[in-house]
Formats: structure tokens, sequence, C-alpha cells
């Protein structure tokens, strides 16, 4: 992308007032979405993202500029503009790039810039079909496509240069159920690093008709009771709730500082001796993984906690300073338009040894959370908010009544506690995180937990 | 500029190509943030960021495609996905592209003054807000964010029906969260000011809200389950609002995703309330002289003492239903296709204070924070249900602050039990969802769960 000399010549403009790193990365990405309502594309936009974005560290300071102007004369001008920040006089360091290579473990096939967009289209129109032909009570389907084929360069001035190429493609359906003027809507949206071969790995039709079966159940239920009782939250998109009220507490972002209620808690017992949870940005074709993280790190498989001991936390080179820790391949952000940050990649509580079944036989009236919506934390606190998407009650050892418009709330840490019978069937769901580095794609995953008490949002008195 | 310069070839590029008609929208943004903790910088950012959008049509549809290096590479691109994207496209929409309105409203959207202060300024004022909230009381151990921010953008849009327009406009930023501790507690609080003139940064005072709302909530406890009485502060009033904006967009009725389809002339609201959107206001985040189609803006008055009188419409929208668009068609970046938000939409605040608010609330609840309302709201049926903290309000006096509960209910219901609307207006920070004010609000009922 950039040549030696005028990547050298930018990191030195960089470290002139004093700065001890600097770092590079240019990004050349094409992207195509489309939408289809109701069976029709009515939208479709394609783009190409292209910009080079400066780091410098002084300390524990850090600075940070982007500008789409990547000419030389643009780039140094941009990393003096920076390096105003400092006011400082050169180190006199030098720069030596050496070239890295990237062991290549998330293969890609059909590659977007090669798939033709009636493909595209074709895939979508099979997962409306699936949705709106699956029951009367679906008045709407809405589905989207998106591919990326994100090309980055990243090199530093402890002469880092290392490339990488990430493509990502995902399918998302949204269908809506009616009755009467009530509406509820239900979403799916399986994504992989990976090109155009994902539709040869999921079923398409399997996973619209899922999306079509949770909005009629939900249309049809009655709103679920609120007070604190026991909670059994089901496997795959389940891991939500440990990605917003545990993963983003384990960050470095949030321990660094010591506003994590996880700071300086690394060998004590933070959870359940029931919960091993890890991080692991390593895993083939895995919707969050790459192979080296956005500041040229290799990614790796971090265990956060084993049997309930606090055993690590994602770690990027800022964060490494404070910290005096290593950097775990956590370093991650949108766009060049982004400094990175420690995030997760796919992160998952890890399978125990019950089974679903066995778990609600034991359970006397508890919410089964089938389904988690989204939510979000206050990493200070560590107190949470999830939406359950598609929930039922538990009675007496059996799944009764559907129920909607149920949230969770409460504290990460006491949930972690809480957590009494663990599941052995872990499975994955995919999302996007938004955080302080932007919008990233982010596997979440567990298997079917038991939690003993969660404050439960709803409606209605508790029964 | 070195948008009209690109735009020729775009447009030459595009005609030979067969597109029947081509639309440009460019924006050219530059960005400074600063963010201070313990002391020092340790977060400094500049950008610049240009970048420019087509919008075209081939066989009567529409396609978009976008870059943001601007050179010949870029055209090709731009001209082949863009018919590319037009030819998958099956929507039975017209869509027409504006050849401009006749008169454009003067607005002062750029505030020289503002745009004068130097980055050597911002950082000082920054430092200053860290250490006035460190200051600010002894139970502050922490101040997780101080943060001040910049930016100017110039907006220029061209098409081949003659349409070429642009202007200015920029705004400052700042936010302050405060951790404090007592007894093993720990609470956060925090404000947000967004605005054009740097006079009203005062660091002292943001500095002040924020560590005196942590402090207020310091022994906090839960309260029983069940219906109350709910003071909605100003920010969680605007938070909602927020959350459900895009229920009046006539692209969600007509499409059947809002709740007020077939509604218009009726009753919505309590008859206190009524709801504006106002791209004139002077100062507003929003202000622009015409929207993301080339559209003159102008001030409407969306629900007018309870009655709903419009939705908010583009031009294709307006199409639809026969009526002349109400300026809000959006473009949240040259990335977006045109779409509709509210440009600076707020509820039209009444007399009362926040003093008086909590008086004639008698028995209830003060709501001061929602949390959750991206995963916890239902645009669509417009169900809520959030996380939430405040205050316990007993014969028109605060009694204790209140934690861990969640306020569940309905926003059209929540519209029609509108009882007080306070004089407080306050605007939060502007998004994709338009730039969204509210004053205070007492709503009759809601559903609060608690321990």
């Amino acid at each position: 992308m950039l040549s030696e000399n005028v990547i050298t010549d930018v990191l030195l403009a960089a470290l002139s007032t004093g700065g001890d790193f600097a770092e590079i990365f240019m990004e050349d990405t094409y992207s195509t979405q489309i939408r289809m309502l109701d069976g029709a594309v009515d939208e479709a936009v394609s783009g190409r993202d292209f910009g080079v974005g400066i780091r410098i560290f002084q300390g524990w300071q850090s600075v940070y500029a982007y500008t789409n102007d990547v000419s030389r004369e643009g780039l140094i001008k941009t990393a003096r503009e920076a390096a105003a920040a400092l006011r400082g006089v050169p180190a006199g360091k030098t720069v030596v790039l050496a070239r890295l290579a990237v062991e290549k473990f998330n293969p890609v096939r059909l590659e977007p810039r090669l798939v033709k967009h009636g493909d595209r289209v074709a895939v979508m129109k099979r997962a409306h079909l699936a949705a709106a032909g699956f029951h009367e009570q679906i008045t709407q389907v809405a589905v989207n496509y998106w591919d990326v084929d994100q090309n980055v360069c990243i090199a530093n001035s402890e002469g880092l240069l290392v490339e990488d190429r990430r493509v990502r493609t995902r399918l998302s359906i949204n269908a809506v159920a009616s009755k009467g003027q009530e509406k509820q809507s239900a979403f799916r949206g399986p994504g992989r690093h990976m090109g155009f071969e994902l539709f040869e790995r999921i079923d398409v039709e399997e996973i619209a008709r899922d999306a079509a079966q949770s909005a009629v159940t939900m249309v049809n239920a009655d709103y679920a009771p609120g007070g604190k009782y026991p909670v059994i939250i089901d496997n795959e998109f389940g891991g939500v709730i440990f990605h917003e009220a545990c993963g983003h507490s384990l960050e470095a972002t949030s321990v660094a500082k010591g506003v994590s209620e996880f700071s300086g808690k690394l060998g004590e017992k933070i959870a359940s001796e029931l919960v091993t949870a890890v991080d692991d940005g390593t895993i083939p074709n895995a919707w969050g993984s790459q192979n080296i993280d956005d500041e040229g790190t290799k990614t790796r498989r971090n265990v956060l906690i084993e049997n309930g001991i606090l055993k690590g936390y994602m770690i990027d080179r800022l964060n490494a300073r404070r910290m005096g820790m290593e950097p775990t391949g956590n370093a991650r952000r949108q766009s060049y338009k982004y400094a990175p940050t420690s995030r997760m990649t796919n992160t998952f509580i890890c399978a125990g040894e019950s089974t679903r079944e066995e778990i609600i036989a034991n359970t006397e009236y508890a919410l089964y959370a089938k389904r988690m919506g989204g939510g979000s934390v206050n990493p200070a606190t560590g107190e949470f908010n999830f939406a359950v998407a598609e929930g039922y009650m538990v009675r007496n050892g059996k799944i009764a009544e559907p129920v909607r418009g149920a949230t969770l709330i409460g504290k990460g840490s006491e949930i972690l506690q809480k957590i009494d019978m663990v599941a052995s069937n872990l499975a994955t769901g995919q999302g996007m995180c938004g955080s302080l580095s932007g919008s990233i794609p982010a596997d979440v995953g567990q298997p079917t937990i038991r939690v003993a008490e969660i404050t439960v949002g709803g409606r209605k008195e508790a029964n | 500029m070195v948008f009209r310069k690109f735009k020729e070839r775009v447009f030459a590029a595009g005609q030979a190509a067969g597109l029947e008609e081509l639309e440009i929208y460019g924006t050219r943004a530059k960005q400074f943030n600063v963010r201070v903790f313990e002391g020092e910088v340790d977060d400094y950012r500049v950008s610049l960021e240009q970048g420019m959008g087509l919008r075209a049509k081939f066989g009567g549809r529409v396609g978009y495609a976008y870059v943001e290096s601007l050179d010949e590479d870029s055209v090709q691109y731009l001209v082949t996905a863009a018919k590319a994207n037009a030819q998958i496209n099956e929507s039975e929409d017209e869509v027409d592209f504006y050849a401009g309105s006749p008169d454009y409203p003067r607005v002062s959207c750029y505030n020289e003054q503002l745009a004068g202060v130097s980055p050597e300024e911002r950082v000082s004022f920054c430092l200053e807000l860290e250490k006035a909230a460190l200051g600010a009381d002894e139970r502050v151990f922490k101040v997780n964010y101080a943060i001040t921010g910049y930016e100017e953008a110039e907006v220029y849009i061209a098409n081949t029906k003659g349409l070429e327009q642009g202007f200015a406009t920029n705004g400052a930023y700042s936010y302050v969260s405060a951790l404090v501790r007592q007894d093993g507690q720990v609470k956060s609080g925090s404000k947000l000011l967004f605005d054009k003139d740097w006079s009203k940064f005062d660091a002292g005072k943001l500095a002040q809200e924020a560590v005196q709302e942590a402090v207020s909530l310091l022994g906090a406890s839960s309260v029983s389950s069940g219906g109350y009485r709910i003071l909605l502060r100003r920010d969680v009033a605007r938070d909602l609002l927020s959350t459900f904006v895009p229920v009046f967009s006539a692209e969600a009725v007509q499409k059947g995703l809002s709740l007020l389809q077939g509604r218009l002339g009726e009753l919505i609201a309590s008859p206190s309330l009524t709801l504006v959107d106002d791209p004139l206001l002077e100062n507003g985040a929003a202000t622009a002289p015409f929207d993301g189609e080339g559209v003159a803006g102008r001030r409407k008055n969306v629900i007018e003492a309870g009655r709903l009188t419009t939705y908010l419409h583009n031009l294709k929208t307006a199409r639809k239903d026969g009526v002349e668009s109400t300026g809000n068609a959006s473009r949240p970046s040259f990335k977006s296709p045109v779409g509709i938000a509210p440009t600076n939409f707020f509820i039209e605040p009444g007399q009362a204070g926040f003093a008086d608010l909590i008086q004639a609330l008698g028995d209830g609840l003060i709501i001061i924070n929602v949390q959750g309302t991206h995963s916890g709201a239902n645009p669509v049926s417009g169900d809520f249900s959030l996380g939430a903290y405040g205050y316990l309000v007993q014969g028109g006096r605060i009694v204790r602050p209140v934690e861990q509960l969640t306020i569940a209910g309905n926003f059209f219901r929540l519209l029609e039990n509108v009882e007080a609307v306070g004089s407080d207006l306050e605007f939060g920070n502007p998004g994709y969802r338009g730039n969204v004010g509210s004053p205070s609000l007492i709503i009759s009922n809601l559903a609060i769960a608690g321990i």
C-alpha cells in the first residue's frame, strides 16, 4: 500500500516532538450492503473506505490523528499536527522496518469482489420466503446482507510492518408478527469471517423460520412478571449477558484506570466455580476472529476466568503500559477513524456438565430466557440491563407459557457468583459490539446456564 | 472547492455510462477531541475527513455508492457500483431528484467565535473540568471522563437537475463523569453539553452538576414494585423521545412500522404536549438551510396540543402521500442513503420549574437516568422496559435515592399520560436521530419493578 520510505518518514515526523512510540494504520476497504423489505430489494450501497490513522504515545499519553489525504505530504502534515500535542523534543529514535509474515487461519474462498449481485439477492430471497411463509401472523420480513473486504497495513516505530486482510459476510433477518394493533419482531444475524461460502455452512431457511417462530410466539405472549427470581439463560446469543456484564469490565480500557469492578482482582474468586470463560480470537473463520489485532499483535486464546478465579484481562498496547502487563492481541477498531483499544473478539463461557433438560427439570419457578436481545452496562458500577427477546416461564420443572417485555437488571459481579448450573451445549451468536473504538464484529456465547436470582423488570406482579 | 471539480468528472462518467440522473452529496469535516485523566492529557485526536456519496438513477431505479479518496479510480468505482446497485433495486417507489427551492432561509450554523478557540484553550478547559470535578466533593475518588471536543463540517449537494447548494456548520461539546464512594458504595454522575456558544462552557458548573448528582445517589436502595407517579427529568424524557423518533417518520408509517399510521389529526397525546421540529432554531445543533435532498428547511409542529399534525417527510414519502416534503430528508453521512430524521426536535417547554414539578408530583419517583434504550425499547410496539434510578418523592419532597429499578410502559400511553410539562428544555448529543430536546415531564402512571 504505502512504500516503506513513506512509512518511515511519517513515523519519524510523528516522533518529532518527543513521542516514544508511533504507529500507522492504513486501510482500504470495500463493502456492499443490500436491504430487502418484503421480498424486494429497496436499497443497495457500495463503498470504499480509504484512509490512514496515526498514533503517538509518550508514556501513558496517546495522540491520534487520521486523514483521507494519503499523499506523502498529507500524511506528514497530519503526523506533525498530532505530534504538536506533545510539545517535547525528539528523542533521537530511528525506525528500521522489518516485514512480518502473518499466519492466515481464516481462509476465504469466495471473496466479495468475485460474488455476483444476483447471487447475493438470491440468498436474501430464500430467507424472505422462508420467514414470510412461516405463519399468517408474519406481516413483514426485512432481510439485510453485508459483506466487507478490509485490507490493512500496520507499521510502528518498533519496526513492525504487517499486512492483513479481513473478509466478513453476514445475513440478517428481522421478522415482524402482528396480532391486531400489536407487533413483535425477532432478529437473527448469522455471520462469519469468510466469503460467500458462508451460505454453504448455514441453513438460511431454518434460520429465517426460527426468527419467524420467535416473533409469532412473542406476539401471542402475555407480559412477564416483574420481581427477583431465578433465570435460565439459554446458549448461543444468551452469552450477551457475559459479554456486556462481565466482558466489558475485563477490558483493559476500564481495568487500567481502576474504574472496573474487576480491577486489581487477578487470582481472586469473582465467579461461581462452575464458570470458566475465555476470549479467543483464533477460532478459524469465527465472526470475531482476526489473524492479527489492529495493532499488529497476533490474536490469542485468553483465559479470563477459570473455575471462578479471575485469570486475565484483555489488553492493548497503551493500557499494557499503564498496567505493566503484555498486550493480549485484543486491540481492535472499527476503522482507521478510531484509535484502537482493548476489545473482545469471540468471548464465551465454556461448557459445563449439565444439560438444558436437566436444568429445566430441576427448576421449580424461573424465567427461561431463550433468546436475549441486546443490552448495556455501566462499567464503573457493573450495573447492566438486558432485554429478553424470547422468554418463557418455567413452572415445576417444565417450560410453561411464553412471556414478553422482560428485562434483566443487576450487577455483573453478583450474577457471576449466582450461576448455579452450567450445561454442556456451548454455542455462539454474532453481534456488533459498540464501544470507544467503534462498532466491531464480536461473537458472544455460552452453554445454557441458570442464575439463582436476577431482578426481572416486567409489567405484572410476580406470581 | 474540491467537490465541485470532482462532481463534473463523476457526472460526465455517469452520463457516459447511461445513468439517467446523478446526485453528489459530499462532506468535509475537521474534528478535535481531548480527554484528560489524572491531570494529564491522555487522549488527543485530530482528523480531516472527506467523502462523497453518489446517488444515481438507472432504469428509473436508485443505486448508491461512496468513496473517501477523490481520485480517478474513485470516479469509475462510483459510477460502476451505483449502476449495479440500481440494477438490483426492485422498489416501486418513484424518486425525484430536486431541482432546488426558490428561496433558502438565512440561518447561522457556523459560529466564528467558536471556530476561533484554539486547541490550547480547549485543552486547558478540559484540564480545568477534571480538576473542578475532583475538588467538588471529598467523596469524589475518580473522574472517569473529562472530554472536550470541537467539530466543523462543510456540506455540499449537487445534481444533474441543476441543484447546487452548500453550507458550513460547527459545534463544541464537553462531557464529564465523576465517581464518588461512601461506605463501600460507588455512584457515578455525569453531565453533557453540546453548544455553539463557547461562553456556555463553564467547567465549574458542569463539574458541580455531575458531582452533585453522584453524591445525591449515595445510599440508594430499591423500592417495591408497582405503579408510581413519575417525574422524568428532562434528559430522561429526551432519551425516551429520541428512542421513539422513528415512529414519526412517514417512511415507517408507510411501511406499517409505526403505530401512528392513520392517526393524523387525532389526539395522540396529552393536550399539554406540543412537539416541534425546527431546522431554523437559533444556535441549534441540527440547524441547516436545507435537508439531505436540498429542500429548504421550515419549522412545523408535529404534535400540536396533543394532536398529530404531520409525519416527517422526504420527497419520496411526500409524493406517496400526496403532500409537500417537510424538509426532513436525512443524510447522516455521505455513506448513507437518503432517509428521514428530525432536525432540532423538541417538546415545547411549559411554565413549571423543576422544583415546582417535584411539588406537583406529590408522591412518586423522579427518574434521572435510564439504561438500555437501544435494546429494552421496541420502536414498533412502543413498549419499553429500562433499567433506571432516581429519587423517591413523598409529600412533594425528595426523600431518598433509589436504584436497580426498571421502568416499563408504552411510549404511546406515556404521551397520553403526560400531566405536566416543565420549563427546563434541554438538548442532548445530536446524532443520526436528530437533535432531540425535552423539558422534564410528569407522567401519571408507570410500572416500576424493584425488589
